[in-house]
């Protein structure tokens, strides 16, 4: 090896990767004794909740994924006014801590809902299995929405127009082209929501009710029992489902789709869609918008209520916790910053060296860096609370710790950004830096890094919005001294101070879109990058 | 033989306030390849789409063996598109695309894979049926876009750009076996090109387009030799534009001064004293190192061998003109050389100086 310090690095990148992504996964699989694996079936409750995390998984996955079809093919349609709107609205809930659309859901359509209660005169209950799936339906959905539209719109048009021209009919063109054709986009994101299903944690907490899941069941063993060993066993329960979810799509979907030939050729106009089928879906995605801008009008009305259901008074009451709680939200952006940072700059760097093919085990640890997404985070926390929170560990109950899980659990969604940005880079910069006599590190400062700043910033937004949405890991982690706003609002959820719930969860939200707008401005107009590095 | 096999009347297209095609008129006529040339941009893709059926024209007529078809959906209008880029289907196979269309037609069993596989024979792709169509090299897509289209016995075979996405080598080549296909069918073609030496070498008929209008229709030689304005002439290959004056007039040919001196040219409808345009191509011009009869000196600004022949750029005064020479004789470094026209190749008289 010619490069000592490109090598040293390469493995300085495997041990980190080993110490924090492997490691906590093995602790916990490792940590009860293997009869407790065995003893799981006697339990009724756990059993129950297997079966209901199967179904749940089941029937939301199903919703949110034909919901999501629905609404790409009609903000994919470019003759639509408005469809950037309704994408922006589809958006929303992915800028949001999980439980915002639960929790909204309780105080729109709940026992005493604005709209269930109030509007429509209902005087039930909606706690329960039936609210969960719809909440994670409407939760889940834009995941779907989003990743189909990429791939109808990465459709040539023209191959429907050379259907359309060979004889078929628009029924045909749709069952034998567009539907073939964007399939394995479908089949992918329903995979992802299925993982993010199986593994959410906080809408359950808001609204399942007595609804036993394995992630909630999971929590309360710890939280309510101290007990660690049963909290281990149905955290792993979790993880082969979620493993098999993601070689599926990492190894099977994605080897599916389809390069469509490419090469000089005009663009074609979609060809237009039956009218009444076109009302039909429009009317669909029309409905579910609504539903979600009602659910964030009752976050942002609930914060300036005074009573919910009871007195209407409009009032900055709520406010005052939002101020008692303003360390919390601090810790919160904090965490979410410096996290952002540690994984943006960590893919960076494995990134690159597994881009150039600096680093040995190469493909192993391209796997091992988007490892961390199919792990559920109850499982992530509850894996560096065991292997971390241990006597001994400097870290151990430290912010720090609760950074560096953010961190790699995280860890796939820079990587992926990073890589992908990589790939556009032409390879012949990077081999004429070389030819000049600059080494691999070199290279990455000089040429990859200027290059690829955007694409850093992309990447620390998606982690940062991750972060300080995140409860499943920070729930785990949590000490006095390290509150973080999405744990604080679950509390006030639950002690049933659900106004001042709302004026944290808006305070969280605009943080948070205060950040976005910020970044997607820096990440458009590359003078303003560095704010970035002082973030 | 239907002289007017596919029929345009009167055709406009606007979109927003492109007119990007505006009153044409052209006729098709049964089992040639007739041509739309023009640079990019011209509209000579849209007349395509008006014809398939992808475009509405908002006035004029469409007519397929004399029958109007604006009103027929692209899926029944007999008239099959080869794309620029093929736009074969990714998730089929080879087999699967070239059936697609059979498929739609309500072909099955054994019919459908004859008639496929005795297509795929024709075009030497018999091997390929099992394969994804993203497996094949460039001349092989293009084959299997031609098969696809021809497998459902269009009426009129659409090409668009057919050859645009193949190299160089492999252009002459499948142009030389996609006439061949064409002459061995018989099926009447329409073929969109900006590539002059494509159209010429392929076509039975060429129609100049430019910015939605036809300027010229004609076979090959036709639009070549006798181009009806400077556009048509510059198009078709590099043109040399020699401002002229009537002298004289006789029945048939006119005398004219030109800056190379005086020249008899095949041409009527002029006058003496007209204003006109000598077209002169790069071949018609024959250079010598000695002075003779009916030569004119000029300086060699810059000359580039091309293989066949070497291209001189001269400068008579302030006037360029390109000369192609065979590879004989001449000296290359020759500072100046003689001038004269070969008699053989004639002159061509445009009505107006080019803009």
């Amino acid at each position: 090896m010619r490069e000592p310090l490109t090598l040293l690095t390469g493995l300085g990148v495997i041990t980190v990767l080993i110490v924090f992504v492997l490691l906590p996964i093995v602790a916990v699989v490792a940590y009860p004794p293997f009869t407790d694996y065995l003893t799981l079936p006697e339990n009724g409750r756990w059993v129950r909740a297997a079966l209901n995390t199967g179904r749940m998984v089941v029937l939301s996955t199903t919703t949110a994924t034909l919901v999501g079809f629905i609404y790409a093919v009609v903000i994919s349609r470019p003759e639509l006014r408005g469809r950037k709107v309704l994408r922006l609205i589809a958006t929303l809930p992915l800028f949001s801590p999980p439980f915002t659309l639960g929790f909204s859901y309780l105080l729109m359509y709940g026992r005493f809902g604005l709209i269930s209660h109030d509007v429509l005169g209902f005087e039930s209950s909606i706690l329960g299995w039936k609210s969960l799936w719809a909440v994670q339906t409407l939760t889940h959905f834009p995941f779907a929405a989003l990743a189909i539209e990429r791939a109808l719109a990465a459709t040539p048009a023209r191959l429907e127009a050379a259907a359309r021209n060979l004889g078929a009919s628009g029924f045909e063109v749709f069952h034998t082209i567009t539907l073939p054709l964007v399939r394995p986009a479908i089949a992918g994101a329903a995979l992802l929501i299925a993982t993010y299903v199986l593994a959410d944690f906080a809408n359950p907490l808001v609204i399942g009710g007595d609804f036993p899941l394995l992630a909630t069941e999971a929590w309360y063993r710890i939280d309510g029992w101290g007990d660690m060993r049963g909290a281990t066993v149905l955290a792993a329960t979790l993880l082969p489902p979620a493993l098999f979810f993601f070689v599926a799509e990492r190894f099977w979907v994605s080897r599916r789709k389809y390069t469509v030939i490419s090469g000089r050729g005009s663009a074609f106009d979609r060809l237009p869609l039956p009218q009444p089928l076109m009302w039909t879906l429009i009317a669909v995605c029309l409905f579910v918008a609504a539903i979600i801008l009602s659910l964030y009008f009752g976050i942002v009305a609930g914060a300036f209520t005074e009573t919910w259901g009871v007195d209407w008074t409009l009032t900055l009451n709520q406010w005052s916790v939002v101020l008692s709680k303003a360390d919390h939200l601090r810790n919160s952006l904090l965490y979410a910053a410096t996290a952002g940072l540690a994984a943006t700059m960590l893919a960076m760097l494995a990134a690159f060296l597994v881009d150039q093919r600096a680093i040995p085990f190469r493909r192993v640890v391209d796997f091992v860096c988007v490892l961390p997404a199919a792990v559920p985070g109850v499982f992530i926390g509850i894996g560096y609370l065991l292997f971390f929170g241990r006597a001994g560990i400097p870290f151990a109950g430290t912010a720090t710790l609760m950074v560096l899980a953010f961190t790699f659990a995280n860890l796939p969604f820079s990587y992926q950004v990073v890589r992908s940005g990589l790939a556009q880079i032409d390879q012949n910069l990077a081999d004429a830096a070389a030819n000049l006599g600059a080494s691999r590190l070199r290279i990455l400062w000089d040429v990859h890094l200027r290059l690829l700043l955007p694409t850093c910033v992309a990447a620390w937004t998606a982690t940062f919005i991750s972060c300080i949405t995140n409860l499943s890991i920070a729930i785990f982690l949590v000490t006095s001294g390290t509150q973080v706003a999405t744990f604080s609002i679950l509390g006030l959820i639950g002690d049933n101070r659900l106004e001042a719930a709302s004026a944290l969860t808006t305070a969280l939200l605009a943080i948070t879109l205060v950040v976005l707008m910020i970044t997607w401005r820096v990440s458009r107009s590359t003078g303003l990058v560095s704010v970035v590095v002082d973030a | 033989m239907l002289e007017s096999y596919v029929e345009l009347v009167a055709l406009h297209k606007r979109f927003a306030s492109l007119a990007a095609v505006s009153d044409v008129n052209l006729a098709v006529p049964e089992g040639q390849v007739t041509t739309l040339l023009g640079p990019s941009g011209c509209g000579k893709t849209t007349i395509l789409r008006l014809i398939a059926g992808f475009l509405q024209p908002d006035s004029g007529d469409i007519r397929i063996k004399g029958e109007r078809v604006n009103d027929i959906p692209p899926q029944r209008r007999g008239a099959v598109v080869v794309f620029q880029d093929y736009a074969l289907f990714p998730h089929l196979s080879v087999f699967e695309n070239v059936a697609y269309g059979l498929r739609r037609r309500k072909v099955r069993g054994p019919e459908l894979k004859g008639r496929v596989e005795s297509m795929l024979t024709f075009l030497g792709l018999a091997d390929q049926a099992a394969k994804s169509p993203l497996q094949l090299s460039g001349g092989q897509q293009q084959r299997v876009a031609l098969a696809r289209a021809l497998v459902v016995e269009p009426d009129v075979l659409l090409l668009d750009e057919p050859l645009s996405n193949l190299d160089v080598k492999l252009r002459v080549r499948v142009r030389t076996e996609l006439k061949e296909i064409q002459r061995s069918l018989g099926k009447t073609t329409i073929l969109v090109t900006h590539d002059q030496e494509e159209a010429l070498s392929i076509s039975d008929r060429i129609a100049v387009v430019e910015a939605g209008h036809i300027r010229q229709v004609g076979t090959p030689y036709e639009v070549y030799a006798r181009p009806v304005d400077a556009f048509v002439a510059d198009f078709l290959g590099i043109a040399n534009f020699l401002p002229a004056t009537v002298l004289a007039v006789t029945p048939g040919s006119v005398l004219l001064d030109t800056p190379i001196g005086r020249l008899l040219a095949e041409a009527s409808g002029f006058v003496a004293g007209d204003a006109v345009t000598v077209l002169l191509r790069p071949s018609a011009i024959r250079l010598s190192a000695s002075s003779g009869e009916a030569m004119v000196r000029t300086s060699v600004r810059s000359t580039s061998f091309l293989g066949g022949f070497r291209r001189y750029e001269l400068l008579l005064g302030d006037f360029l003109l390109i000369a192609d020479q065979p590879m004989t004789g001449l000296d290359a470094r020759e500072p100046e050389l003689w001038l004269s026209i070969d008699p053989a190749a004639g002159l061509h008289v445009l009505a107006s100086r080019p803009r």
